[in-house]
Formats: C-alpha cells, structure tokens, sequence
C-alpha cells in the first residue's frame, strides 16, 4: 500500500488502541474505588 | 517482489502494535480488572452484605430468634446501621417489632439496584450503612443507629448541624487486618503495620514475607473500618505509595465478624497482631491489641420513648444474647 494509506491506517490503529488502553485504565482506577477490597485481595494472583 | 515485501512489513507493523496493545490491556486484566467487583454491580453487592439473607420476620433469614421479653407495638425507632452490623439489628427487629413493621417499595424486597435494597420510607428498619447512615441520625430520618465509632467528619456533621449524638456501648469486636492466603505472613506488630501504612516498608521481605510490594489498601473515608483504622494510626501519616503498588500483594484491614461470618471468603485469612490471633477467646478476655466497640446511636433530642427502652434491653441477658449468638462480642 501507498505510504499514506499506510500511514493513515498504522496511525489510526495506533490511535484506537492507544483511546481503548487509556479507557480500560480509566474504568480500572474507578472501579477500584468502590470495589470490595475483600474480594479484590482474595482474587490475587501467588 | 519489492511492493510485496513492504506490503508484509506494512501489515506486520500494524499486527504488531495490535498485539503489543492487546498483551498490554491482558495483563492490566489479569493483575487488577479481574479483581475488581464494582460496588454497582450484583457481585460487589453481595460481597458487602446480602441483605435478604437476614430479613426480620422472614422463617428463612439467618437471623437469631429468643423468646424476647419485650414486645414493641407502636412508636417503633427507626433502626439503621452498617453491614456489618445488619444481622444484629435486623435480629432485633425481629424479635421485638411487630410483623408489618418492616416494609418495601413495591410491596416486596429487591436488591436490584444501586444500594442492595428497598426498604419503603415508613419502613421501621433501613440499611443505608455506615456513610448515610450517619447523616440520616442528624437528619432525623433514623432513630437509632448501629455503627462502630465515628469519623472526625461525621462528628463534625452533626455539631454544624447543631445536633448532639449519644453513643451507648452495646458490644465488641476485633479490628484485624486480612491479606490472601497464599500470602506467607501470618503475624505482624502493630507498629509493622503502621510502617506499611506510612509506606516506610514497601516490599514484604522487609516484614519476613515474599519478594512482592506491599500495596496497602484503604477504606471509603467515612466508613467504620477506615475510621477505626485512622485510630490505629494515630499520629502516624499515611503514605503516598507507587500507583503501580496495586500490582503487589494487598493487605487490607476490616471487622472479624464481618470478614469471618458475613463475608466468609476462604481465600483471605487474618493475621494475628503482635503474636495474638482475632479469635472471639482474645476479644472476651482483651489479649488481641485492638478492638473496637460498637453503639446504639441516638439523637440526644429524640422524644421517642422507645428508644431508652429498646437500648435498655439490648443491654439487658436477652439483648447481649442475640449479639454474642450472632457472632460478636457481648459489652459485658
């Protein structure tokens, strides 16, 4: 592919991955606010 | 030939930066998303407390039944309190309140939604916990509530709403501190816990454990444990630990009745405290470092005169009975 396409799809991908991790941290630091601490130290991985 | 080498190449650093994402968010899965229940959602509410498993005047709650002596018809206190303490006062409810006394929107309970419950307005019992149910004693919407002590804000709640509070001692209860069971400590001093906690200890070889951060969990500012736990503090700060701690080992700190009956998670265990395990034997006879009282909280200008009546009796043989049968401490 041209690299322009290549550029616009790599950079594009990039983004979308980029706003789904930023997202998924994001629910993880609110979620654990609320969670139940009892449960979030007995599903620690040993 | 050339086009088809920098088309793969092309294709191969797209797929690469997929899979570097996709092994990136995994592992943020596996080490915490996994782990977290969402107080939202029916898991986390059953985590806190299941309500309907101690419903008065229900023949199916695990509640404890006597043969009470008194009998309450009219004038019924509002009762409310933390989850930990619902099994008690809903026992209480149930053995001195007429049945009709507790009622749901609706006309029938349902933990589907926020909070885990839906005890109507004019219900005599509610659980909002410890957060709101301090604010609802200072508003006035409850009569009594069963908590353990307060925070300095809840105190500071109620003197800015001009509103004087009475705390009667009704029972025990042991403070402890929980980590999972794989965990290999069992025992620590006080003061080691207090250095996790200042985040002057980081890694658990510093208390005689595994090569793993600590992450010390705290509490909801406001709720009965985390106020018990700054009291444990003392003049001890909190530390600011790594934000990437939450990948370590956990330690965290709540009530034994509520870990051990109402929770009853096999996969934590407590730890005992300067060598004294939180065993109901060592809250009785005061060897386990730090425990924790519970009240009946009232409004000092509550009218109501069910309220000396109903505390009274929760002092009284019968009263203690139903708190040391439902797995606390009696006062004495």
């Amino acid at each position: 592919m041209k690299p322009k396409t290549f550029n616009i799809i790599f950079f594009t991908v990039l983004a979308l991955c980029a706003v789904f991790t930023i997202a998924h941290f994001i629910y993880d630091v609110n979620a654990y606010q609320h969670c139940s601490i009892i449960y979030f130290i007995a599903k620690e991985l040993w | 030939m050339k086009g088809k080498n920098i088309l793969l190449k092309q294709l191969i650093a797209i797929t690469m930066v997929v899979v570097i994402f996709a092994m990136i968010n995994l592992s943020i899965y596996m080490l915490v998303t996994n782990r977290l229940a969402n107080n939202f959602s029916d898991t986390s509410q059953a985590k806190m407390v299941d309500v309907e498993k101690y419903l008065p005047h229900n023949p199916d709650s695990d509640l404890v039944r006597i043969d009470s002596s008194l009998k309450l018809s009219d004038n019924l206190p509002v009762l409310d309190g933390a989850a930990a303490l619902l099994p008690v006062y809903a026992a209480f409810v149930d053995n001195v309140y007429p049945k009709g006394s507790v009622t749901f929107e609706g006309g029938k309970f349902s933990d589907d939604n926020f909070y885990g419950e839906n005890f109507a307005k004019n219900s005599k019992m509610q659980y909002k916990n410890t957060v709101r149910g301090y604010q609802a004693i200072v508003d006035g919407t409850t009569d009594i509530l069963f908590c353990a002590s307060p925070s300095s804000e809840q105190v500071q709640y109620a003197k800015d709403n001009g509103i004087e509070l009475k705390y009667v001692p009704i029972g025990k209860e042991a403070f402890v501190f929980f980590v999972n069971k794989n965990n290999p400590v069992d025992n620590l001093t006080a003061e080691q816990i207090r250095k996790i906690y200042s985040c002057e200890y980081k890694n658990w070889k510093e208390v005689g454990g595994a090569d793993r951060t600590i992450n010390p969990v705290t509490r909801l500012e406001g709720s009965g444990s985390q106020s018990a736990m700054n009291a444990f503090m003392g003049d001890t700060e909190y530390g600011i630990k790594s934000p990437f701690a939450v990948t370590g080992a956990s330690i965290g700190f709540s009530f034994r009745y509520y870990m051990d009956s109402v929770v009853g998670n096999e996969d934590v265990k407590m730890l005992s405290l300067n060598g004294v395990y939180p065993s109901k034997e060592n809250i009785e006879n005061d060897t386990y470092p730090v425990i924790a009282q519970f009240f009946a909280i009232y409004r000092a200008d509550n009218e109501n005169e069910n309220i000396p009546v109903l505390i009274d009796w929760i002092l009284s043989d019968e009263g203690q009975k139903i708190i040391e049968d439902t797995g606390y401490v009696r006062i004495n």
